[in-house]
């Protein structure tokens, strides 16, 4: 909580208040509604699907005991979000913050805890030959950042350290190195051509590609043989396709009314019982229960039970109508 | 005349989720409702392909962790259970129909398909992996290999020994499986970064695939843009890079096919529509009310009206879908063929669950397209990669871009507020499990039992699906659960081995419960 309400803090500070949340996915019924898409989205919306089960919210589940908070080592991890974003999360010791504590003593109360972010493309990074630097204040209870970089298609190196009052800056744990791609085409046009040596090996033996020819001849004969499937061909508009015709928007209330009709009875266990000229099989003790979806409208069911020598016949006829106001 | 490739590429994958430990498990039926409405449809498919001698060609990866599902004895005959559930479900509709005529022919359709599926699930001896096998063997589709637990590798940047293992152990997997080394694989969420590509080429993986933007932003600037395949600078490896335009028309719900207003509509299933009573007795035992398959409505328009499916009109406008993609994709290829001088490759890949699961006529659909593509026109030619790269061997090299096929394009689906907490504690574990091999080389018994367990639990919390399923905010609980579980087992295990202390008959049990890749071998992790 407490971080999130610093991060929001801190980016209204910084005036980049980029949408991080993730958008509503598209559940049910959405279509219509949605207007542009985002890349990935139908992809997202798809595979939620292969996980369907709507209400398994309300399932009661024993969860695991929690997870190590810590694992007991100073160290900093940076990760790539996308080409503008890198998320760095990280761990300090109890016993390295004792340790500074006691080196900079009074100071250690006045240094500001900062993220310092380096841009240090295309170098070899020594601590001090960045291209440039900037740092993000953080609070003491953060343990992970996203970090607008601002800088796609560029090398990031993120330090977690201390800002003293005059100005000096101590680093706790240095991240690993990552690279956030370009956001479009790359500039460089040169051109690099290959073919893999054994490929290579391979045409050349054949007379450098003549050998294969491209793939005419039987497969296309057999297929104008064959012309199984031609004519169903239809225009090739696509005008039928999901036309997100505009329905005004409509209030949410809603009812559904049903009816079903169970039709139940009993017999000898060995007679044989049809409803509506169906023959039905009965339970072992001769009951027998059908239950059927009911329209408007009106049902003459006849059941018919016959003994099991053929001897006795009983047809009992229920009429039902369903009428709906 | 030939003036093109097409590459359809079908990605099937499910996590990991298999608990001997409870009779009913609701997320395992993520597995039971993809058989039944998606792999045995399409093994009727590439059947009825077959038997008409359809000279067709689809590239397919099944994921490892759905190898060994579908493999799974124990999950063979929950399926089987499952399928009698349905039939028995079915059987019911088709009598409460009887007065409905809307939907009594539907109730018998159903009916008819899940005997269908039940025969033909007997008929492979219940390991459907068989059916696809035979298929490859037979030179019609290339099945491609993925990560060992679709484990999301760009976020595994730091910890290059565990994506080492992601690929040894699904490659060494495959060869188990099919007998032969895979020629590519599927990038789980097409995640790729620079560099990921030297570790493919170590284990002899030859291509893989990535979004459009991983071709179209590599440096330098791809001449073809992604109608071509490149090759990774330093590697070698090819990458295919994904045509967008293909792709929007077949996954998009807003103007792709699944939308039609024909076709079968996705969230009205009985399991919520009808009396609680009745249907009490198929959906979760705590009477949470869940998805059955038997669903009576197509999507009729934009509002919650829906009005009774018609497989008939359903079914022509998959033809005509069909039709309307294969012409697209004509006018695609001849205006590529004169800008570029050279035949293009259209690379189309997609979630195989969204055909048949979620667009119910995908694979009548998938059907029509590829017999329309081998009999009634020759601009166009199914091909595989493997059999283009033999074909067209020479290609430009870049460096590709990092890039997924996940919302926005990068790795913020699985790296956002909701999710991003797992990673401290993955690539902590990550790095436990390099030290372990390392200073565990040669060993047997208890402790080598210990080492390949650590290595299968770290695996399993790496699945991608886990941090997807929490970003995307609905019933996350599982998903942390999992991560959470696999990680705990992992730590103790971490333990146990350093000390000396382990607990065998808690082993055991582990290794029940998570017997997943039983040949692994700890020592990949490096």
């Amino acid at each position: 909580m407490v971080i999130k309400r610093i991060k929001k803090r801190l980016s209204k500070i910084m005036g980049r208040r980029k949408a991080r949340k993730i958008a509503q996915l598209p559940r049910k019924k959405a279509p219509s509604k949605i207007k542009e898409e985002v890349l990935g989205m139908q992809e997202t919306k798809v595979e939620g699907a292969k996980y369907s089960h709507p209400s398994i919210m309300h399932l009661k589940r024993m969860m695991p005991e929690e997870l190590p908070t810590q694992y007991g080592k100073d160290k900093i991890v940076a990760q790539v979000r996308d080409p503008w974003w890198i998320h760095v999360y990280w761990e300090i010791t109890p016993q390295t913050i004792e340790k500074i504590k006691n080196e900079l003593k009074e100071k250690f109360y006045q240094a500001k805890r900062v993220l310092r972010v380096y841009d240090i493309s295309h170098i070899i990074f020594t601590g001090d030959n960045a291209h440039r630097f900037f740092d993000i204040q953080i609070n003491e209870q953060a343990n992970n950042w996203y970090i607008d970089t601002a800088g796609p298609g560029r090398s990031w190196c993120v330090d977690l350290g201390l800002l003293l009052p005059e100005g000096k800056f101590i680093t706790l744990v240095r991240s690993n190195t990552v690279y956030t791609p370009i956001e479009g085409p790359s500039w460089i046009t040169d051109e690099e051509w290959m073919i893999p040596e054994e490929m290579f090996a391979r045409l050349y033996g054949m007379g450098f590609g003549l050998g294969r020819s491209s793939p005419v001849g039987k497969a296309w004969q057999e297929r104008v043989r064959r012309a199984l499937f031609s004519g169903v061909l239809a225009s090739p508009g696509i005008a039928s396709m999901a036309s997100p015709v505009k329905i005004p928007q409509v209030r949410k209330f809603w009812l559904v009314v049903n009816t079903e009709l169970i039709v139940y009875g009993a017999t000898e266990p060995d007679a044989k019982v049809s409803v509506q000229g169906k023959d039905i099989s009965l339970r072992p003790d001769g009951t027998f229960s059908l239950r059927f979806a009911l329209p408007d409208g009106k049902q003459v069911i006849p059941v018919q039970a016959k003994s099991a020598d053929g001897q006795d016949q009983i047809t009992i006829t229920p009429i039902v109508t369903r009428e709906t106001k | 005349m030939q003036k093109g490739y097409l590459c359809l590429v079908l990605h099937s994958h499910l996590p990991f989720v298999r608990h001997p430990e409870h009779e009913d498990f609701l997320e395992e039926d993520w597995l039971y409702e993809a058989i039944t409405e998606t792999y045995i449809p399409l093994i009727l498919l590439f059947e009825r392909l077959l038997n008409d001698k359809v000279d067709f060609r689809l590239t397919m990866s099944l994921t490892p962790t759905l190898i060994s599902m579908l493999e799974d004895f124990l999950l063979q005959e929950r399926y089987l259970k499952h399928i009698n559930k349905l039939i028995e479900l079915a059987h019911r509709e088709v009598e409460r129909t009887r007065w409905q005529p809307e939907f009594h022919h539907l109730a018998n359709m159903y009916l008819g398909r899940f005997y269908e599926a039940r025969s033909l699930f007997e008929r492979y001896k219940r390991n459907l992996v068989t059916a696809f096998k035979n298929f490859q063997e037979a030179g019609k589709i290339e099945i491609i290999t993925s990560g060992a637990t679709h484990g999301y590798l760009p976020l595994m940047e730091v910890s290059p020994a565990s994506i080492r293992a992601q690929i040894k152990v699904a490659v060494a997997d495959y060869e188990r499986v099919f007998g032969r080394k895979p020629k590519g694989i599927w990038l789980p969420e097409c995640g790729y970064f620079p560099g990921v590509d030297k570790i493919l080429k170590e284990v002899g993986l030859k291509y893989f695939f990535v979004d459009a933007h991983g071709v179209l932003h590599g440096t330098p600037r791809p001449k073809y843009g992604v109608f071509a395949p490149v090759y990774c600078k330093n590697s070698g490896v090819a990458c295919f890079g994904r045509d967008l335009e293909s792709s929007k028309q077949v996954w998009s719900s807003i103007d792709g096919y699944p939308g039609d207003y024909n076709y079968r509509e996705f969230y009205r299933d009985i399991g919520f529509d009808l009396e609680y009573e009745y249907i009490k007795p198929y959906i979760h035992p705590d009477g949470i009310r869940i998805n059955t398959g038997i669903k009576y409505y197509r999507i009729t328009g934009p509002t919650d009206f829906k009005e009774p499916y018609v497989p008939q009109w359903a079914q022509e406008k998959a033809a005509e879908h069909a039709g309307n993609f294969m012409f697209n994709r004509q006018k695609q290829i001849e205006y590529l063929f004169d800008f570029m001088q050279k035949k293009p490759i259209i690379t189309s890949p997609y979630d195989a669950e969204l055909f048949g699961h979620w667009w119910y006529e995908g694979p009548t659909w998938l059907d029509y397209l590829i017999r329309k593509i081998v009999f009634d026109q020759d601009i166009i030619r199914l091909i595989t990669p493997s059999e283009y790269l033999d074909e067209n061997p020479r290609n430009q090299v870049i460096t590709p871009s990092l890039s997924s096929w996940g919302w926005k394009g990068y790795n913020e689906m699985w790296l956002q507020g909701a999710n991003d907490w797992i990673y401290r504690h993955l690539h902590v574990a990550s790095e436990r499990m390099t030290e372990l091999a390392q200073n565990f080389k040669n060993t047997d018994g208890l402790l080598r039992r210990a080492l390949n367990q650590a290595l299968r639990e770290l695996l399993l919390a790496q699945s991608s699906d886990w941090a997807f399923i929490m970003g995307t905010g609905t019933h996350t609980a599982y998903a942390i659960r999992r991560t959470k579980e696999h990680l705990l087992r992992f730590n103790r295990l971490y333990e146990e081995i350093k000390a000396n202390t382990i607990d065998e008959v808690w082993l055991s049990e582990i290794e029940y419960k998570d017997n997943i890749f039983a040949q692994i071998d700890y020592r990949v992790h490096q």
